[in-house]
């Protein structure tokens, strides 16, 4: 089942209480190999395994009720996501690590965990910033005088196949002072309304600022948080139900 | 990494196994004492994981102290270009030790289109590929598995060969290497005829073939009195027993088949006279269902997976299914687990059992005829009949299917066009069937989907067609032609036929002599590679090579006559020749063999001492 389609799910299970368990998440290594949705069965099956009292999707096909605050493209690391997981029962934060993180493969780890009874909104309706460090090499340079410009236009298909141009520009909120020659700190648009992938991003400082394309595909990208608010007002996720 | 899925060449799997010994050896380069085995699957990933035995033999050779185990998988070709480009050399998942730095490196063997990537593997790893080049320090270079029987087409590239199932051999196969470790690898020769003293390991460099001056195989020779004449395959007695993956590693990417696994039994009781899988697995042993139980609920718990298969040659044969099934249900209970019941027989029991326990709806139900006429499932002693598949359809199509799935083998020994249309004609009766029962039943009907699926026959060494004449590429054709023009009268039916080239270069190498070992090698310089991938097997490549080295496609497809010594015939898997003559004679007579359980026809496999040859019928 599709991200939206399993948030459409938990609506039309609203009559059913949910203690949801809201996580903060880790992955490295191996693990960031994995695409979004492998890495959400690896998350279900460790829940399956911690035996925790979990809620399941109804239909044909049930399974666990995880919902992902933001997919995370392949080789992204990260080490602020969050994933929310509905239980029958209510289920306190410190069990709930306890009990996943054994379970969890090596290179994902759960970092924190809050508790919620009956949530309002939907952990990804809730997104619309996120913070990402990227490193490559002598990258900063060029990626701070790409935030320099008015408009940056980056071709891209749209859903019906045709090629259009759009204006990635407003989507770039801002660098952070705390980047070094190597590595970039950025916040930028994300969400459901408007998202800016990092990998765009590094793109549109090869093509504008002429940054080298071999180097920018060995760049090492993490994404460290993820907000919610309006810029400049904006509030870690942890608040936000 | 810019390659395809890099997800496949981490590991950092739930549940891998990596060994402090090994990590001592690793962090400050000390001596591991343990005998380290790289477990090499010649195919993806993906498709290596799905693998039950690769499973199995992982714990069992990491479960003494003796002994550490790691896979290893071929590299797709983007990958192998990167790591030939780079200089990489092909290393395990679990400590990215290079190929060349293990003690043993065990392939397991399922299909012959996987030879040329054993090759590669070992290329990338860097190690010698010939046996007789290889030195004392290189790892022993081994394989098992149902295509190991007959490894004379790969026997130059492999040091010793596992003749039966790993948990009965393994281990002393390894204690062997162990006592070769420990006095410093001195002597490789000496070491490998002492591994050929083990019942059941066959060290091809020790025997010599002959061929007549016409080109035809005579015999295979041991070069001395002291090297075994026929190895004889071994087997576990009691599954029950016997160690089983109840933590195996579960993936974290998306792998083909993507669920935990119950063996129920090896072995099958039917008999059907082309199937090597059921001969060479001789004779049925079953686990109990306590045993399953018990191993069905640690293997949910431990792998977290939602899909549990059950495993063997034909489901519906388990005794204690019933059991078995009940109790795992009540066991997954709210856990919205379910099983996957493949081969099952269509009746009321089945029926009630997938709705209530799995996942084939989607799927839709699958039969295996083979054949399209009774005279032809007598031949191939199918025992099922049309009035079996018709009622059985019946009931189902009465519970609310609509989706069957057919599947037919084209090229049996006898066939004549009249069977390829019995196809045909079966397909139209099940289509007139399903509308029948709509009717009867008053509702208005769905259009059924039936899809036919034909596969070429091949003809399989230790089996009761292991003399037979394979079709020619011609006969094939019109066959496959023919049945296509009849299937188009038969509106709900999809057609699916698979490739005929592939047919016929496995039908080589099935049956093939130590003569393809330099072709195998020329093949896979020029550049064939995971030739069971359809678009990346290169027929007029493979035949063109063949004929280089002067062989043909008449040499290995036409047939042996039966006073023919066979290059298989140095290995016993229980099943003696005299009884695949018998069986061969009564396929001609169009006669059926009962099943074991029917009555025994003394095949020879009781000669292992357990399974059903002891149980009371
Ligand atoms: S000896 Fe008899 S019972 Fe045993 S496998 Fe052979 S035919 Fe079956």
């Amino acid at each position: 089942m599709r991200q939206d389609d399993r948030a459409a799910e938990m609506t039309r299970q609203q009559h059913l209480t949910q203690y949801v368990c809201r996580a903060r998440f880790a992955r490295k290594g191996a693990l960031s190999f994995i695409g979004h949705l492998d890495l959400m069965k690896v998350f279900e099956r460790a829940i399956r395994r911690a035996e925790l009292p979990i809620l399941y999707t109804q239909g044909y096909n049930p399974r666990p009720m995880l919902v992902f605050a933001l997919p995370l493209g392949v080789g992204i690391d990260t080490t602020g996501d969050y994933v929310d997981a509905a239980m029958a029962v209510p289920v306190n934060a410190e069990e709930f690590m306890a009990k996943v993180n054994p379970e969890l493969p090596q290179d994902l780890e759960v970092l924190s965990c809050i508790s919620i009874d009956e949530p309002k909104r939907s952990l990804m309706s809730v997104v619309t910033y996120a913070e990402y460090e990227i490193e490559a090499p002598g990258i900063t340079e060029p990626a701070l005088r790409l935030f320099a410009r008015d408009e940056i236009l980056m071709e891209k298909k749209n859903k019906k196949g045709k090629i259009v141009s759009t204006d990635i520009r407003p989507l770039m909120v801002k660098p952070f002072e705390d980047s070094t020659a190597d590595k970039v700190h950025v916040l930028v648009s994300a969400g459901s309304v408007s998202n800016l992938r990092p990998d765009i991003f590094i793109r549109a400082v090869c093509i504008h600022e002429g940054y080298d394309p071999d180097k920018a595909s060995e760049a090492v990208i993490t994404r460290t948080a993820l907000f919610g608010g309006e810029y400049p007002d904006i509030e870690g996720i942890e608040g936000l139900v | 990494m810019s390659v395809e899925s890099p997800g496949r060449y981490v590991g950092g799997e739930k549940n891998q196994i990596i060994k402090e010994d090994v990590l001592k050896e690793l962090r400050e380069r000390g001596e591991c004492t343990a005998v380290r085995t790289a477990f090499c699957f010649p195919d993806v990933y993906e498709i290596g994981m799905s693998n039950l035995a690769l499973q199995i033999l992982y714990k069992l050779l990491n479960s003494e102290d003796y002994t550490s185990c790691e896979r290893v998988f071929s590299p797709w070709h983007d990958m192998d270009r990167k790591m030939r480009e780079n200089d990489i050399p092909l290393y395990s998942l679990e400590t990215k030790s290079p190929l060349y730095e293990f003690d043993v490196v065990a392939f397991t063997l399922g299909y012959e289109m996987a030879f040329a990537n054993v090759l590669q593997m070992l290329e990338l790893g860097k190690i010698p590929l010939k046996s007789c080049d290889r030195k004392e320090t290189d790892p022993i270079i081994v394989c098992g598995g149902p295509v190991a029987y007959n490894i004379e087409p790969m026997s130059d590239f492999f040091d010793a060969v596992f003749m039966g199932e790993g948990e009965e051999l393994d281990l002393e196969f390894i204690q062997e290497i162990k006592k070769y470790k420990d006095g410093g690898k001195k002597d490789r020769q000496a070491m490998l005829r002492e591994v050929a003293k083990i019942e059941g390991m066959y060290v091809p460099s020790l025997y010599e073939p002959e061929y007549s001056p016409e080109g035809k195989f005579i015999a295979l020779h041991p070069i001395d009195d002291t090297v075994p004449s026929k190895i004889t395959k071994r087997i576990i007695k009691d599954l029950d027993s016997v160690l089983y993956p109840t933590a195996p590693v579960v993936p974290n990417n998306n792998i083909v088949h993507d669920r935990a696994y119950l063996e129920l039994f090896r072995g099958c009781i039917r008999g059907c006279r082309f199937c090597q899988a059921g001969y060479i697995t001789r004779p049925v042993r079953e686990k109990s269902a306590d045993t399953l139980l018990a191993q069905g609920k640690e293997i949910e718990h431990n792998t977290g997976y939602d899909e549990l298969g059950m495993l063997s040659l034909s489901t519906s044969d388990y005794t204690e299914l019933a059991k078995l099934t009940d109790g795992l249900l009540c066991a997954f209970d709210g856990r919205h687990t379910s099983l996957s019941l493949p081969s099952l027989r269509i009746d009321n029991f089945a029926l009630d059992l997938m709705e209530k326990a799995s996942s084939t709806r989607k799927t839709g139900l699958t039969f295996a005829p083979e054949a399209g006429t009774q005279r032809l499932r007598d031949v191939i002693n199918k025992g099922i009949n049309e009035e079996n598949i018709l009622s059985a359809l019946r009931l189902a199509f009465m519970g609310g299917w609509s989706t069957v799935k057919l599947y037919f083998m084209l090229g049996l020994p006898t066939e004549t066009m009249d069977d390829v249309r019995g196809i045909a004609e079966l397909a139209k009766k099940i289509e007139d069937l399903y509308y029948d029962v709509a009717r009867e039943m008053g509702v208005k009907p769905r259009r059924p989907e039936i899809t036919v699926s034909t596969s070429m026959f091949i003809p399989k060494p230790f089996t009761a067609f292991q003399w037979e004449k394979q079709n020619t590429m011609e006969e094939f054709l019109e066959k496959q032609a023919c049945l296509r023009e009849c299937l188009k009268k038969v509106r709900s039916v999809r057609y699916i036929w698979h490739g005929v080239e592939t047919s016929v270069w496995e039908g080589i190498l099935a049956r093939g002599d130590r003569r393809l070992n330099d072709v195998i090698l020329d093949g896979y310089k020029a550049g064939s590679l995971f030739d069971a991938w359809d678009d990346n097997f290169n027929y007029e490549r493979w035949m063109g090579i063949l004929a280089s080295h002067g062989l043909s496609w008449e040499m290995y497809a036409r047939g042996y006559e039966c006073g023919d010594v066979l290059p298989w015939d140095h290995i016993s898997v229980g099943v003696s020749r005299n009884f695949f003559l018998k069986e061969r004679e009564r396929a001609y007579r169009e006669e059926i063999t009962p099943n074991c359980r029917e009555k025994c026809s003394a095949c020879g496999a009781n000669c292992f001492k357990t399974g059903v040859c002891y149980e009371t019928r």
